[in-house]
């Protein structure tokens, strides 16, 4: 039973010999029809072309025999360019002269090339393999240490009972997402999309835009979805249809209309913009910098300085020469004490001391400036103005501690007494934020919370000490990336076209054949709503109750 | 103060509403076709709609920000989403034998977020500041309205498969009737052909069984195609509006996120779908497509939930742990 699912053409035949049907010969040529009629992205040049050629252009007897020249080179080997262009001359394939052997041997290597790349289960297995790797690096922790394969997938007991380290480092599966493997089966998708669009995409638009009136009944019959109305025009069917969306063309007795063709150019454009897109990131990749830095407040930088390549193409611009001054840095804060937003008040200027921009800058909201964009994506805390017994005022340095979690703790240390003996006291501050400084006094013991806005002093141990200030620092990232432009471009053809390619490329034609209208239809996605809207259409023709010599117009 | 009430009012009103709806079909299914039932089901589906959507927008007063910050604000958009579906599915067509699979996903996700289990995460909290953007709503409700399309595409592929080898199951295991089933299957499939080719050339005897069986699958078939072809445009926009955002925030378009990569995998595998569908074969091409399908369901939920479990990445939004309540039991 399983065969006959996977072959049920073979039972349709079996089966016709028992039971009669209207007409094996239709059933037969329906099968190739739908066959060659449903194939939109089917990328197998040679085999089906000539039924295809044959179904769509029957009767453009004129243009036939250009027609069929241009098809059959594609067909047979696609050309290069320059001999696409020259068609009118004839199949200039091979040049003449000494060249000829060369040029031919690299023209039947690129053929077959084609021919091999544009098959489109070896795409869908390309597409799995590179499917299954993701997932495997996301499995596998990427960019440690060899020790941490090492302990991992140890040789003694192997996963699955046979991945150990080796696999992982020999493949490069500890920075999967840059491996050779990855890349070149990255670069081998890519092939085949382009040699897939060459190949069977653009002659099969060539061939759609081409439209062509079916003079006969039978022809028209054969579509998926046919039917006849017995007394009516077909002009009358012609501006139905018109009104009801359709591009109509009306020759003497026969009828053509179709409506949303951009679904067919659609999915080139799918295909075009994700080459887009690998060729943006190929050139981020290989061409851009980046560079992060912690600057505290009221301190600057030179770009140049920060930056680092990542690629054999990356090169440095006159805008690295652009110094970066801080002129402030503060926290927004919610009413429960988390902070809310962070800010830095960043100004550009040139070597020579000219201000270029000023922009403040938060998360969500980076500086660009002449290709280099600065990010605030990070913050920390440099130093606690304090006065001491009136004194002052001192800077000391905020020290970051370690804690367990995702929150910030920076802490200081005032000494009280000497400050070199080895037991050395003093006055300890801890802060969360900005916002409010957690004071200790010689014993450890809590003595106070104190906001740098409000000045009020505090007494510990009889010292008297106000805090002054809350010196923060910013976390910038600076980066600057060729591929960007070239990237967002596919980034947006890739979501029109995937859009577009959601409409139906519809056809209908229609006969007049004496007083009754033959129609035919077919569409290649949505079937079903066709059959319901060209039922409901043809419901709407009128029917001619009384036959006029006039009717053919 | 009054938002946190209706909130709670409506989270429970559409909990129980959709509860009955499940009974409802439930013993329609069972106790064929009680007359009022249906109509009121419907009713139902609706009234669950228009209160998830309160309960959303109730929430998006009550803490500022639009309802989609952490996992169980995006729970309960998910299920909107399905109902959504459900709601358009009904409006277009008469027949509602699928009402099954989305009524009842909507179900499954909205219990599980109203459930005991993430009652942690139920208080709205306020949003860090690498997520406030107008980029969230756009990436994280496209995202969504993917998941809920692509689920119920791959939730119609996976009863055909159920009901295509379900027929092969039944053909194996009995010998004797297994010729006369045969014959009766292809020629169901040879009148359903004919009937392709011409809508008013009826012939006349059809094997009842079998063809209306064929026809199911056949169903089933066209609308898994175009649920999820509708599920992946929203899909590629959710990934380059979140790629988009991700420039902008962090400075990088790509980073092999878990989170990232795993949403390119589901992507690629139902391109792969898409692709299988241009196949000739016709019977071939409707089950290996909804066998990619198939493994599509469930890469969406390894993408969605899977990556929110181990918490790692950039995309720890979304992270939580069972509670302990779980744990002590």
């Amino acid at each position: 039973m399983s065969s006959l699912l996977l072959n049920p053409h073979k039972a349709l035949f079996t089966a016709s010999s028992s039971f009669p049907l209207r007409s094996d010969v239709n059933a037969q040529i329906l099968v190739a029809s739908r066959r060659a009629a449903t194939r939109i992205v089917d990328c197998r040049p040679r085999a089906s072309r000539d039924s295809f050629e044959a179904e769509a252009l029957p009767e453009t007897n004129a243009k036939k025999k250009n027609a069929n020249r241009k098809i059959i080179l594609f067909g047979s080997s696609p050309p290069p360019l320059s001999e696409d262009r020259s068609g009118a001359a004839g199949n200039g394939r091979g040049k003449p002269g000494s060249e000829a052997s060369s040029w031919g041997f690299f023209q039947k290597a690129l053929k077959r090339a084609l021919a091999v790349l544009s098959n489109l289960p070896l795409a869908i297995a390309e597409m799995f393999t590179i499917a299954a790797l993701m997932a495997l690096g996301t499995v596998i922790d990427q960019g440690e240490a060899p020790d941490y394969y090492f302990q991992k997938y140890p040789e003694e007991n192997p996963m699955f009972g046979f991945f150990t380290w080796r696999w992982v480092l020999n493949l490069g599966f500890d920075h999967m997402f840059t491996s050779p493997v990855f890349l070149g089966l990255l670069i081998l998708l890519a092939c085949s999309l382009m040699a897939c669009t060459y190949t069977t995409q653009i002659p099969l638009v060539k061939v759609a835009r081409r439209w062509s009136f079916k003079h006969s009944a039978e022809a028209i019959r054969r579509q998926d979805f046919a039917d006849s109305l017995p007394k009516a025009s077909v002009k009358d069917l012609g501006i139905i249809l018109m009104g009801a969306g359709y591009e109509v063309f009306l020759k003497g007795p026969s009828l053509y209309a179709f409506k949303g063709m951009a679904g067919r150019f659609a999915p080139i454009g799918v295909h075009i913009s994700m080459l887009l897109i690998m060729v943006g990131g190929t050139l981020s990749a290989a061409g851009s910098f980046h560079g992060s830095v912690t600057v505290p407040q009221g301190l600057n930088f030179v770009v140049g300085d920060t930056m680092n390549p990542n690629g054999f193409l990356s090169f440095p611009t006159q805008s690295f020469d652009t110094e970066v001054h801080v002129n402030r840095f503060y926290m927004d804060y919610y009413d429960s004490g988390e902070v809310s937003q962070f800010y830095s008040d960043l100004s550009l200027f040139s070597l020579d001391g000219k201000e270029l921009m000023r922009k403040t800058i938060r998360v969500n909201d980076p500086l660009r400036f002449r290709g280099i964009t600065i990010y605030q994506t990070d913050w920390g805390f440099s130093a606690l103005q304090i006065t001491k017994n009136g004194e002052g005022p001192f800077n000391l340095a905020m020290a970051p501690l370690q804690m367990n979690g995702e929150k910030k703790l920076f802490g200081t240390f005032l000494p009280t007494g000497d400050a070199d003996s080895p037991n050395v006291k003093g006055i300890s501050m801890l802060a969360r934020d900005l916002q409010s400084i957690v004071l200790y006094d010689q014993e450890g013991k809590f003595a106070g919370v104190r906001r740098p806005s409000s000045k009020l002093p505090i007494d510990i141990d009889g010292t008297r000490i106000v805090i002054e200030d809350a010196i923060g620092s910013t976390g910038l990232d600076l980066k600057t990336d060729p591929g960007v432009p070239i990237v967002y471009a596919g980034f947006g053809a890739l979501m029109l076209t995937t859009c577009i390619s959601y409409f139906s490329h519809s056809q209908i034609w229609a006969l007049q054949d004496g007083t009754t209208v033959v129609i035919g239809g077919k569409t290649n996605r949505a079937k079903l709503e066709f059959r319901d809207e060209v039922n409901g259409l043809l419901d709407e023709v009128p029917e001619l109750v009384s036959i006029d010599q006039n009717l053919n117009g | 103060m009054i938002f946190t009430i209706l909130e709670h009012i409506l989270t429970h009103i559409s909990f129980s509403i959709i509860s009955i709806v499940i009974m409802i079909y439930l013993m329609t299914f069972f106790v064929h076709e009680s007359v009022g039932l249906p109509d009121s089901s419907e009713k139902g589906m609706i009234a669950t709609f228009l209160s998830i959507t309160g309960l959303l927008v109730s929430r998006w007063i009550s803490s500022g920000h639009f309802p989609l910050s952490n996992l169980y604000e995006s729970l309960i958009f998910l299920s909107c989403s399905l109902s959504i579906i459900h709601t358009i599915y009904k409006m277009g067509n008469h027949k509602n034998y699928l009402n099954t699979i989305t009524a009842s996903s909507t179900i499954f996700t909205q219990g599980f977020a109203t459930s005991g289990l993430l009652t942690e995460m139920h208080q709205s909290v306020i949003l860090v500041p690498a997520l406030q953007s107008q980029w969230l709503m756009m990436h994280v409700s496209m995202m969504l309205l993917s998941y809920a399309a692509l689920l119920c595409g791959s939730l119609f592929s996976v009863a055909l498969l159920v009901i295509t080898f379900r027929k092969n199951i039944n053909i194996f295991c009995n010998g004797k009737v297994k010729n006369f089933l045969i014959k009766k299957f292809i020629f169901g499939k040879i009148n359903y052909w004919n009937e392709k080719r011409s809508a008013y050339k009826n012939t006349s005897f059809l094997s009842f069984r079998n063809y209306y069986k064929y026809q199911l699958t056949q169903r089933l078939d066209y609308l898994s195609y175009r649920v999820i072809s509708l599920g992946f445009t929203f899909l590629t926009i959710g990934i380059l509006c979140g790629a988009v955002w991700a420039n902008e925030a962090w400075g990088s378009y790509w980073s092999w996120d878990p989170k990232e990569t795993w949403a390119f995998i589901t992507w690629i595998i139902f391109a792969i779908y898409l692709h299988t569908r241009t196949s000739t074969n016709q019977s071939l091409q409707s089950t290996n497509s909804a066998l990619v399908a198939s493994m599509g369901f469930l890469i969406i939920w390894i993408c969605y939930f899977g990556i929110n479990l181990l918490g790692i990445g950039l995309h720890s939004y979304g992270s939580f742990t069972l509670t302990s309540k779980i744990l002590n039991n």
